[in-house]
């Protein structure tokens, strides 16, 4: 006792917490039983001598390169036989059969690839909402969606939901979403303007155009009602009412307009060779060849112009522009053709409006 | 709670589909057309009564001039599927397309006393529209090829934008004999070799014919006393006179300055060439250069406060810039050979000379400044530039070799296209384009 007394009191905690250690590893275990359900099954296992194994290995199906092969997660190679079958046994993971089991005709490494793509939407998400192009949601029926705000934000679903049995299922391979994503920036966002920056789909805008009439003599307008009312004068307060009314009418217009995966480059130098082929600049004034002169080309879903007309001009006078802007026109109205250009009518919603730049200055010295 | 969140949920929606913008549109930049003629159809003009011949012969040089140019190239008649049955009846433009016609001109001509009228439309075959507004001309039959030039110079004008040259006539030597006893006399004729007046006779030798700039007069110089002196012709009425002779001194390369009332050239005295103008009015002599090198060949800036020339001063023929009022000057020619008859073009933009380079003879344009040197041609023996009036096409003369080698004349677009030989009824050199007719 005059030991105990002697101890400074970090001493005496420090003795009686490993006293309550010890004794709760002793006796600790009548008052809290183990759990022996988390506990993993040992499974049985049977000797083998070196020939039984060699005989098993030459009769096992070899896996291909599996040096280049990298080893996939348990949890991402399912137990080749019988998938329909009881959940098997899990192997021990310190034996170096499951991957000698592992059979030929095993799926490529899924996993790793989608460790390298799953983060690309994780930054997506921590960056501010990117809005969606407006003609990728034109795809969507608004008209078909159902009157509640409450199914018309699960957007997506919504697709699915209302597809028919019959309807078609987009290829495995060609998720929608996927290409649809990467196509304005590489084709037609390479430089735009702050206002032509993407934008939000403007499918919600015609909702209220589906909507069935109200019966006439509609209930006495609750508090709800009116709430709603503030919220949307309030929420459209600061746009303009002009420039809501074009939107409105432009979503209205471009709903039908099929837009299609992104225009691929081939399809786009296509139509600029196609171009250039009829564009006779040998005509052109001196001046005029100084010109940059840039039509704004409506087409039609069979790929021919329909409304040409010059939004700007550099480099030369009014006049010289005007020569050049109809060299410009010639072009593209000479190699339409009769039968309009090639282009992919899925995606007319990314070429039904060209803007097309003539620039003949790399042309003044050859 | 929950419709506290519909709502808000509700709210942004709203807002986010007004606020939305209009759609990305797809946007090609076209750096690579084609530089290849531009094919036309050009119908026999329509015989309104009483035009006779002359009405298809319109249509033909109209035809031959915008094909001379390299820029158009015509359509056969045996290719159209419609005809034009009359100056106002529709145009089946799809026809057109399909023989692949850019541009359709329609005309019509008609004698009105003794006056024929002529007027024609151009069309877009490929936009379905008319080009500008339609134009007539009225003119005693005689000058039929004048108001075929006329039209020609409208229909260029206003497919290319450049300015006109058609209307246009064309001083300059005419040759006959053999080559060492060649006999020379000057001559006018039309740009496209028709119409050929002689100015003189070939009792003495004559060149460098230059006009005025009002077209009235032509500067040239003659051997007729035994030593090149430079002389002015009145093209009205043919009468000549010196422009002063002073003993032991021969005068050449004479040119007018803008305004017409100064002529530049060079005089040689005791064997050493400067350059100096003469006050057409006052005759006073200014001497511009004085170094005992050679100076020759002036030509003024379009707005007469430049005379560009050839000069030999650092050993090697070389083209100098310098002020109206005399100088050093500024060496603008900084290529490989010698460089020679600078003239500066009508439009201000460049300046046209004679290159000879590793045995060869060249026609070249260069800017102001002597940088974008182009040259256009190359042969035995290419010299003497002359800009036509539109800026846009020059003419000069082109010589074979050998005993037998003759002077011709040669035409060729500023951008290198359809170099081709201008006709004339013998050996020709030294033209000199005349500005646009009244």
């Amino acid at each position: 006792m005059g030991v105990w007394r002697d101890m400074d009191t970090g001493t005496k905690a420090s003795a009686i917490a490993h006293g309550a250690l010890i004794l709760w590893v002793i006796v600790g275990d009548v008052f809290w039983p183990f759990d022996t359900s988390s506990m993993p099954e040992v499974a049985n296992v049977s000797l083998l001598s070196e020939a039984d194994f060699a005989a098993l290995q030459a009769s096992a199906p070899k896996p291909e390169a599996p040096s280049e092969t990298p080893p996939a997660p348990a949890e991402a190679t399912p137990p080749p036989p019988k998938p329909a079958e009881p959940p098997a046994e899990p192997l021990p993971e310190d034996l170096p059969v499951a991957d000698a089991a592992q059979p030929q005709d095993a799926p490529p490494p899924v996993a790793p690839i989608a460790e390298v793509e799953q983060p690309v939407p994780v930054p997506q998400s921590e960056t501010p909402p990117t809005p969606r192009p407006m003609d990728r949601v034109a795809a969507t029926p608004v008209d078909e969606q159902p009157d509640t705000p409450d199914v018309a934000d699960q957007a997506t679903p919504e697709v699915s939901s209302e597809a028919p049995p019959e309807a078609e299922v987009p290829p495995p391979d060609q998720p929608a979403a996927a290409p649809q994503e990467a196509a304005p920036v590489v084709v037609t966002e390479a430089d735009p303007a702050p206002e032509d920056a993407p934008q939000l789909a403007p499918t919600t805008s015609i909702r209220p155009k589906s909507r069935p009439a109200r019966p006439a003599e509609t209930p006495p307008p609750d508090a709800d009602a009116e709430a709603i009312a503030a919220a949307l004068a309030e929420a459209t307060a600061d746009a303009p009412a002009e420039t809501a009314a074009e939107l409105a009418t432009d979503a209205g217009a471009s709903a039908d307009i099929p837009e299609g995966p992104p225009m691929s480059g081939g399809e786009i130098e296509g139509l600029r060779v196609a171009i250039n082929r009829c564009w006779v600049t040998s005509t052109l004034s001196t001046e005029a060849m100084n010109t940059t002169v840039t039509l704004r080309v409506e087409m039609s879903e069979a790929g021919k112009p329909t409304s040409i007309e010059m939004t700007s001009f550099e480099g030369g006078s009014a006049a010289a522009a005007d020569r050049a802007f109809e060299a410009g026109r010639r072009a593209v109205n000479r190699c339409a053709g009769p039968n309009g250009y090639d282009l992919p009518p899925e995606k007319y919603g990314q070429w039904n409006v060209l803007n097309l730049i003539f620039d003949p200055n790399g042309m003044r010295l050859r | 709670m929950t419709k506290l969140t519909n709502l808000a949920a509700l709210a942004l929606l709203a807002f986010a589909t007004f606020a939305a913008p209009a759609r990305a549109e797809l946007t090609i930049r076209l750096t690579d057309g084609v530089i290849e003629p531009m094919p036309v159809a050009i119908p026999t003009f329509i015989d309104e009564g009483g035009a006779g011949d002359i009405a298809a012969s319109l249509s033909r040089v109209v035809a031959a001039n915008l094909a001379g140019t390299g820029l158009f190239r015509e359509i056969g008649a045996e290719a159209y599927i419609s005809q034009v049955s009359g100056f106002d009846a529709p145009i089946a433009y799809a026809d057109w397309q399909a023989i692949n016609a850019q541009a359709l001109i329609v005309g019509a001509a008609s004698a009105q006393g003794d006056q024929i009228v002529v007027k024609f439309r151009v069309f877009d075959v490929f936009s379905g529209a008319q080009l500008g507004d339609g134009l007539q001309f009225a003119a005693p039959a005689a000058s039929w090829r004048r108001m075929a030039h006329k039209v020609s110079d409208a229909v260029y004008s206003r497919i290319t934008g450049e300015g006109p040259y058609f209307d246009s006539r064309v001083v300059f030597v005419a040759e006959s004999g053999p080559k060492n006893e060649r006999l020379k006399r000057l001559a006018v004729m039309d740009q496209d070799g028709a119409n050929v007046q002689y100015l003189t006779d070939s009792s003495s030798i004559v060149l460098a014919p230059r006009f005025s700039p009002d077209g009235s007069r032509i500067l040239f110089t003659s051997y007729q006393s035994g030593f090149p002196q430079i002389y002015v012709m009145d093209v009205a009425t043919l009468q000549t006179r010196s422009l002063g002779q002073q003993e032991g001194t021969m005068t050449f390369a004479p040119r007018f300055s803008p305004d017409g009332q100064r002529v530049a050239f060079s005089l040689e005295r005791g064997g050493n060439s400067d350059i100096y103008t003469l006050d057409l009015n006052s005759g006073a002599l200014t001497q511009l250069t004085n170094a005992p090198s050679i100076e020759t060949a002036p030509s003024f800036s379009p707005d007469g406060s430049q005379i560009v020339f050839e000069s030999d001063r650092t050993g090697n023929q070389q083209i100098y810039v310098m002020p109206a009022t005399g100088g050093e000057g500024v060496r603008i020619s900084n290529g490989q050979g010698r460089y020679g008859t600078p003239v500066w073009s009508p439009r201000g933009d460049m300046i046209a000379f004679t290159k000879q380079n590793q045995g060869r003879f060249h026609i070249g344009v260069m800017l102001t400044d002597g940088s974008e040197e182009r040259l256009l041609t190359s042969s035995f023996l290419d010299e003497g530039p002359t800009w036509a009036p539109n800026g846009r096409v020059l003419m000069f003369t082109r010589e074979s070799a050998g005993a037998e080698g003759q002077a011709q004349l040669f035409a060729v677009d500023v951008a290198g296209l359809s170099l081709r030989p201008v006709p004339t009824e013998g050996p020709a050199s030294d033209p000199s384009w005349s500005p646009l007719l009244p």
